[in-house]
């Protein structure tokens, strides 16, 4: 099996000292574009297995890159941005990039988020129907949910909001994402919905509902399934 | 104005006395020399032994206030006035004199004030332009047409006729003789009604009524009896002379009693302008006062920005006018008003220029209900309430500049505050950073392999340092300046709670304790925002109480959520339990911890953008309490019912 390749776009030098080092030492192939332009073209020769993206780029808005590569390119997109502001994380997760980064961040952290979406992107097309998150348990064909294999009882909801997160397991998903899967487009802006089944959820599943260990909430965002 | 000799290119003599009215001759000079764009000289003669100290003084006052108009003041000493003025004006060449002139009281004040004029006039070739000072005194008593003439001469007619038959029946019926003095108090009342000139028909036709029937024989004029008509004619004209004493007393008791009344008037309206603070405050005063005086609408205009004019208060109908800027002292249509400063009336409102110490303000607008003019002898009180109301409006903006610059202190000295902190806080583990870098950049041998790993993280520690510095900057700064925006949704407190400690843990072991029942309602707030305030009160309570538990309470009130971090540190001494909250406030022992004093503040920020309330208190048996109070208004919204999904297979 090849190493994947790394698609990294960004035009900051000290970002990509850091990156192409750090990355290429774990055994990833790294290929370096400054500019949203490069970037997207870059990705169409090479088709990389995941692209780390900046959303301030020199010439272009980095959601128009993501908006572009999502017209034909289903691979994982993870953002790593300065931006703290939310609308902007939320706008590139909506628009389909997988994960994020605030800068600044670890090296440990940034290996782990690379290897949850290059894991899920495997994954994809070959689902198996039970999903195991720790001690949690879930059956996709069965609609059922286990928790160190006593059943839980979920409402249809509750049940739907569940798998809708473990479907995307370890990569966050946006309020806007799970309204829509969740209520469909009936949803759209009620996110105390989203808010009040999730806290009735974490009560059935987490065993200390005030510190989360399978559903973390990523402030003003979106939730994540846990997959460590 | 004609122009008899052409006019030279000298300045503008305005002579001036030392009496009241000579202030309009300033203000006459005043306007004609910014009409003609000349220069203008004021001068005052002193003669030797005419003048009081106390006019002297006056003249003073009057030629101050022409040097604050611009003109150049002149204060000569001479025997005569002309002699003064004719040295002065061959020094000055001016173009004109302005003179003052009494209207003529009589024929010999008539041929004093030309006999000045003659002499400067014959002695310079120069023009001379008296003015008139005074307007003419009030009529006491004016008919309009010919019947109310007839209506008065039948109305003494009756008098008289009553008043020969009372004579004569005191006369007959009592053998009272008491007719001249019966005459005196009828003639007397026609006086005080009607005025001396009216009843001087009415006082021959009773002399005829006397002579010709109470002197006997009865209908025949006898020169024998001369010395009763002589004290016929004494006592009726010592009873006119007296009615018009009494009348004059009266009035002057009357004026003197409308002065006082002013003077109250006055004093009360400063009582109520001193306790004004906004400009519009001032206009209601203004308007309501004149309101009840003269019965009047009253407006204040003031120049706004953009050549608008604000017409204050507010609301209600606008007068018609012209624009309010035609009508100030600068303008030009103002200037062929003779006293720029006195009020005038362009129907159907009055107005009063609002002068103060920089200028004109602004007008005071008042419409009577009549829609005429204000009478001439009220214009001086209307003056003086202008006078008070453009006090009361420069003292506003004095005021209102005053705060602007403390303000601006205030923001400067915050800025150099926030300088100094964000600069000491950020050297600091900058130093760090630096100092551990170049250490591991030396030849290899030089570090054992602990040292190296202690630098590198310390490296760490102090970048996360920095981010959690900047971050909080960036929030103070966007939660001040409103770009962040208060997004309430209704959430449950265990999801902010949980993200919280979550997000803590990941930095080290946190001992927080969680209180809290598990039916606790939904509350709306910003989720994202309330647990930055968690994290920063754990946060505190983890760098001030070392390992001791946190205890996070939550419980619901009526109308509220309330919330307790409690920890068993030092607690927060009484006196700095407000300032706390402050921005870069450290309490004394605590500048060196590394915290830039940001933290609470933002708490601070948060909570009350959520219309809630922070502040801290002693916790039982040792340590600080951070109780928030949150408003849970507005309802539950509805949730959609739980339709169940078909079983599974």
């Amino acid at each position: 099996m090849t190493q994947p390749l790394i698609l990294i776009i960004e035009d900051e030098a000290p970002l990509r000292r850091f990156l192409v080092p750090t990355l290429s030492t774990q055994g990833y192939q790294v290929d370096v574009a400054s500019t949203g332009a490069e970037g997207i073209a870059l990705a169409r020769s090479y088709n990389p297995d995941i692209i780390l993206l900046d959303l301030g780029l020199p010439d272009c808005d980095g959601l128009d890159v993501v908006r572009e590569l999502r017209d034909w390119s289903r691979k994982p997109i993870l953002i790593i941005s300065a931006r703290n502001q939310e609308k902007d994380k939320v706008g590139a997760l909506d628009l389909g990039a997988d994960d994020y980064l605030t800068k600044p961040f670890g090296a440990a952290e940034l290996l782990a988020r690379i290897r949850v979406a290059l894991r899920h992107a495997t994954q994809v097309g070959r689902e198996s129907p039970v999903l195991r998150f720790g001690a949690l348990c879930l059956d996709l064909e069965k609609r059922e949910v286990a928790m160190d294999a006593v059943p839980v009882k979920l409402t249809p909801l509750e049940y739907r909001l569940l798998e809708a997160l473990a479907r995307r397991a370890g990569k966050v998903a946006t309020h806007a994402q799970l309204l829509n899967e969740v209520w469909g487009p009936t949803g759209e802006g009620q996110t105390h919905y989203l808010r009040i089944y999730m806290g009735t959820l974490r009560r059935k599943i987490e065993p200390d509902p005030t510190r989360p260990r399978y559903l973390l909430t990523e402030p003003s965002i979106g939730y994540r399934l846990n997959v460590d | 104005m004609t122009s008899d000799p052409p006019i030279a290119p000298g300045p503008i003599l305005v002579a001036l006395g030392s009496d009241a009215r000579s202030l309009r001759l300033v203000h006459a000079g005043f306007r004609m020399a910014r009409e003609q764009g000349r220069a203008w000289v004021v001068a005052h003669v002193e003669v030797p032994g005419w003048e009081t100290p106390e006019e002297a003084d006056q003249a003073r006052v009057w030629l101050q206030e022409a040097q604050e108009l611009g003109a150049e003041v002149a204060w000569l000493r001479s025997s005569t006035v002309v002699a003064g003025l004719l040295g002065l004006a061959r020094k000055r060449a001016p173009s004109l004199i302005v003179l003052g002139m009494t209207r003529a009281r009589g024929p010999w004040d008539r041929l004093e004030s030309s006999r000045t004029q003659e002499l400067l006039r014959r002695n310079l070739d120069v023009r001379i332009l008296p003015l008139a000072l005074d307007s003419v005194p009030p009529v006491e008593f004016a008919w309009r047409n010919l019947g109310d003439l007839v209506g008065i001469a039948c109305a003494q007619g009756v008098i008289l006729v009553f008043t020969c038959l009372f004579a004569a029946a005191l006369a007959v019926v009592l053998g009272f003789p008491a007719v001249p003095v019966t005459f005196a108090l009828a003639l007397g009342f026609i006086v005080h009604r009607w005025g001396r000139a009216v009843a001087a028909a009415s006082t021959g036709a009773a002399f005829l009524a006397y002579a010709l029937w109470f002197n006997r024989p009865f209908g025949v004029l006898s020169v024998d009896s001369w010395p009763r008509f002589v004290a016929f004619a004494a006592t009726v004209l010592g009873a006119q002379a007296l009615v018009d004493l009494v009348g004059q007393l009266r009035q002057e008791t009357r004026l003197g009693r409308r002065r006082e009344a002013e003077t109250v008037l006055l004093m009360l309206l400063g009582r109520a302008l001193a306790r004004c603070s906004t400009v519009q405050e001032v206009a209601e005063v203004l308007a309501q006062r004149l309101h009840s005086l003269f019965q009047a609408d009253a407006w204040v205009l003031l120049p706004a920005p953009g050549d608008r004019w604000l017409r204050l208060p507010e609301g209600g109908e606008v007068p018609p006018g012209p624009p309010p800027s035609r009508l100030l002292p600068e303008s030009s249509a103002a200037v062929a008003r003779e006293d720029p400063l006195e009020p005038f009336f362009e129907a159907p409102c009055s107005f009063v220029p609002l002068a103060g110490t920089g200028g004109t303000e602004g007008l005071l607008q008042i419409r009577l209900a009549s829609g005429g003019p204000l009478p001439q002898d009220r214009w001086s009180l209307l003056q003086s309430f202008a006078v008070q109301g453009s006090l009361a409006l420069e003292r506003i903006q004095a005021v209102e500049a005053a705060h602007r610059i403390r303000l601006e202190n205030e923001t400067e000295r915050m800025r150099s505050t926030l300088l100094g902190a964000v600069s000491h806080d950020l050297r600091t583990p900058l130093a760090a950073i630096q100092g551990a870098a170049t250490s591991l950049l030396l030849p290899e041998e030089a570090l054992p392999d602990d040292t190296r790993r202690d630098l590198l993280v310390m490296i760490r520690e102090e970048s996360v340092r920095l981010t959690r510095l900047l971050g909080n900057l960036l929030d103070l700064t966007r939660l001040e300046s409103g770009i962040i925006r208060v997004h309430k949704e209704w959430q449950p407190l265990d999801e902010v709670v949980g993200s919280a400690i979550v997000r803590l843990e990941r930095q080290g072991p946190v001992p927080v304790r969680v209180r809290m029942p598990p039916d606790l309602p939904p509350v709306p707030l910003d989720g994202g925002l309330m647990e930055q305030v968690l994290q920063n009160l754990f946060i505190n309570a983890r760098l001030h109480a070392e390992d001791s538990e946190v205890l996070l309470e939550a419980w619901a009130e009526p109308g509220s959520l309330e919330l307790a971090v409690s920890d068993r540190g030092p607690g927060v001494p009484a006196d700095f339990r407000e300032r706390i909250f402050d921005k870069f406030f450290r309490m004394p022992d605590q500048i060196r911890d590394g915290g830039a004093g940001l933290g609470l503040a933002i708490c601070d920020a948060i909570v009350k953008a959520h219309g809630g309330r922070i502040w801290v208190e002693d916790h039982e048996g040792g340590g600080a309490r951070f109780r928030i109070s949150l408003p849970q208004d507005g309802p539950l919204p509805e949730l959609p019912d739980l339709v169940p999904l078909e079983p599974a297979p």
